[in-house]
């Protein structure tokens, strides 16, 4: 295989600036790369592959009966639209693989990938301004991660938008060892759960995908949620509880990892309600000595992997606050539940 | 490998006293301490931003006639004098402190005061002003400061992981209405609600809007700001918070190595991706190691990649401009 190491960036001509979209109204784009798209010349044999398309209009229903619409990646190829959920299909591999990940969008509006945490090619980064958005056609990134640990993947184009939209899902890389074991040669586990936490400002999800870039006051710099959700359910009350990959049931003498993920954009505070668990790796690397923690701050984008061996029967209600980056007051707050049993 | 920023007053370190003039004021390992003189203008202006919005600023500026927000920031080592002469050229009350190291004491309305002070704990630090609670750090009066080890070129602290490279990452956030308010006189009367996001006092301008090509004017291509490096280049980020919002601190390409953690040194150095930085007065370390980004295939030793806040607001300008804020570039050259 030739080893693309002298490659120089190509600054590509940027086409598209302000105008275009006609600057400031809603229904303009300005600064968005798709007319840069360059065919991936670092493409080899993958081991696996992902297709992903759009899907704009995922309804989400909260607790209050309201309806929420949610944006996503579709599990599948062709350009197509719907069928994808909040959060998108998750992508699992193993560590060493050759993955692909497809996307495939319409005329109707620009996306990419970003694998957030795998550090890839640049292009294959899915960077909008410095390299290229995706629409109108497919574009396949190429990766091949080398760290075990929890990561997600997003959209990078109007980020600040379509992140919160719901535009992610989980990403997984095992160890060699497969799932059960957290990294290579590392401690081991038998049920795993998922806090993926974030919150929503129902305002925002009316907005159409290019709010804002033609310099629009849409109100992105300032986020006021009036939904907090756990991996995709509305979690101010116990409507998790009922999901497993969520609540979790754990035997005494079995081990459960909590992948919990900051997906918002304000910080947050989990509190394992009374368990106490040890935090095994953080972004994706192993802590050189895991900590022992009953509750963790995190902000936007963090990841932490903590192993819990509970050994006294019971239910622990996991909340997690999430709190405003300027003022330090508690928005909001999801809840889980671990339920342990002899 | 890049020293230009790092070795620039290379030889002036030998003399007994430094001044800083236009250029930065920085560093090389010297045998023994040595005064540090700099001199200060407390100034005031208007900047635009690029939604055409003339927003109020005080700076500690290199001249009477330059408003520079930040302040430049400035490299000493452990043991120097450090002489600062404060120029105010304005109206109001203000100072110069830096946490557990230095305070000048209130300079009167257009009046001027030299103090000095002995460069602490190898670390970094910001100087701001405190004479009328939060408000001036927020108009922009701060900079970045930083004290290296005795006799070390290459580390933190001593016995820190080393570098070859470093520089400051400031962060700032501005609400404009509290701004005006201040620039009159009065105190702020709504809740603070930032709408322009800054990386050492610029703005993000990405390819195609004015200013793109203009250092002074893209914080993707500062050199203040981007990092530029081959292989092996392990660059020192000083990272600080000027604002008052709570941001994570994010990188592609590789992950960070977490050195220090408000003044703290961490027990572990972690490799994150993502740093929880404080508001208002947030300071961490951290090196980026400039490693061939490990997931790459065919393995990557070119390419460009963002550093960007994932608190994402901050991307933002007057409400919308996504990539306007505060952003910057990481080059693999
Ligand atoms: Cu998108
Ligand atoms: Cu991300």
């Amino acid at each position: 295989m030739k080893l693309n190491t002298k490659k120089r960036l190509q600054r590509p001509v940027y086409a598209m600036g302000m105008g275009g979209g006609g600057g400031g109204g809603m229904g303009g784009a300005c600064f968005i790369y798709d007319n840069n798209l360059q065919a991936n010349n670092t493409l080899v044999t993958p081991d696996v592959v992902f297709q992903r398309s759009i899907d704009m209009n995922i309804p989400l229903t909260m607790d209050d009966g309201r309806t929420v619409n949610m944006w996503g990646f579709s599990d599948g190829g062709g350009g197509g639209m719907g069928g994808a959920t909040f959060p998108s299909a998750a992508m699992r591999v193993t560590q060493g693989q050759i993955v692909h990940s497809i996307l495939s969008v319409n005329m109707m509006w620009a996306h990419t990938i970003h694998h957030h945490g795998i550090e890839p090619g640049w292009e294959s980064d899915g960077v909008g301004h410095l390299t290229w958005d995706v629409r109108g056609t497919s574009f396949t990134y190429q990766w091949r991660p080398m760290h075990a640990g929890t990561y997600f993947y997003h959209c990078h184009t109007n980020t600040v938008l379509h992140a919160e939209m719901g535009m992610y899902g989980a990403l997984i890389v095992d160890p060699p060892e497969g799932p059960g074991t957290l990294y290579e040669n590392g401690p081991t586990y038998d049920v795993e759960a998922f806090w993926v936490v974030d919150e929503i400002d129902s305002s925002w999800h009316t907005l159409p995908w290019s709010a804002g870039t033609c310099g629009a006051d849409v109100g992105l710099n300032d986020l006021n949620p009036d939904y907090f959700v756990i991996t995709g359910v509305d979690g101010s009350g116990s409507s998790a509880f009922g999901a497993a990959a969520i609540s979790p049931v754990v035997q005494v003498g079995q081990k459960l990892l909590a992948r919990y993920i900051c997906a918002g954009y304000h910080p947050q505070r989990i509190d394992f309600g009374g368990l106490t668990g040890t935090v095994y790796m953080s972004d994706g690397r192993p802590l050189p000595n895991p900590v022992q923690a009953t509750e963790l701050r995190a902000h936007s984008a963090e990841r932490y992997d903590v192993i819990f061996a509970p050994t006294e029967p019971g239910e622990y209600i996991i909340s997690t606050d999430i709190i405003h980056w300027v003022s330090g007051e508690v928005l909001g707050t999801t809840h889980a539940k671990v339920t342990v049993v002899a | 490998m890049k020293r230009r920023d790092f070795l620039k007053a290379g030889t002036a370190g030998l003399a007994g006293a430094i001044t800083g003039s236009t250029g930065m004021l920085t560093w090389s390992p010297r045998a023994r301490a040595a005064t540090i003189t700099k001199t200060l203008y407390i100034t005031d202006g208007f900047i635009n931003q690029i939604d055409g919005t003339s927003v109020y600023f005080r700076g500690y500026s290199n001249s009477s006639g330059t408003l520079d927000v930040p302040g430049e920031s400035m490299i000493v080592q452990e043991g120097d004098t450090v002489e600062i002469t404060l120029v105010n050229t304005l109206a109001t009350e203000h100072n110069f402190v830096i946490d557990g190291m230095a305070d000048s004491g209130v300079v009167g309305a257009f009046s001027s005061r030299t103090f000095s002070f002995t460069a602490g704990n190898p670390g970094t630090y910001m100087f701001y002003d405190n004479a009328n609670g939060v408000y001036n750090q927020l108009l922009g009066l701060h900079g970045g400061f930083a004290v290296m080890p005795q006799n070390s070129s290459n580390e933190l602290y001593p016995g820190s992981r080393t570098f070859v490279q470093q520089q400051f990452w400031l962060f700032h956030d501005i609400d404009p209405a509290w701004n005006d308010r201040l620039r009159q006189g009065l105190t702020p009367n709504t809740a603070y609600v930032p709408r322009y996001f800054t990386l050492n006092g610029l703005g993000g301008r990405p390819p195609g809007a004015p200013g793109n090509a203009d250092p002074n004017v893209n914080s993707m291509i500062d050199p203040r700001s981007a990092l530029h490096g081959s292989i092996g280049d392990r660059t020192l980020v000083r990272i600080l918070n000027a604002g008052l919002a709570a941001q994570s601190v994010h990188v592609h390409g590789n992950h960070m190595e977490w050195l220090t953690e408000n003044g703290q040194i961490r027990p572990d150095v972690w490799e994150k991706d993502c740093l929880y930085l404080d508001g208002n007065r947030g300071i961490l370390d951290m090196i980026y190691p400039y490693d061939v980004p490990p997931d790459s295939w065919p393995p990557a030793t070119h390419g460009e990649y963002p550093m960007h806040l994932h608190s994402e607001m901050s991307q933002t300008a007057a409400g919308g401009y996504y990539l306007f804020g505060a952003i910057t570039d990481i080059f693999f050259e």
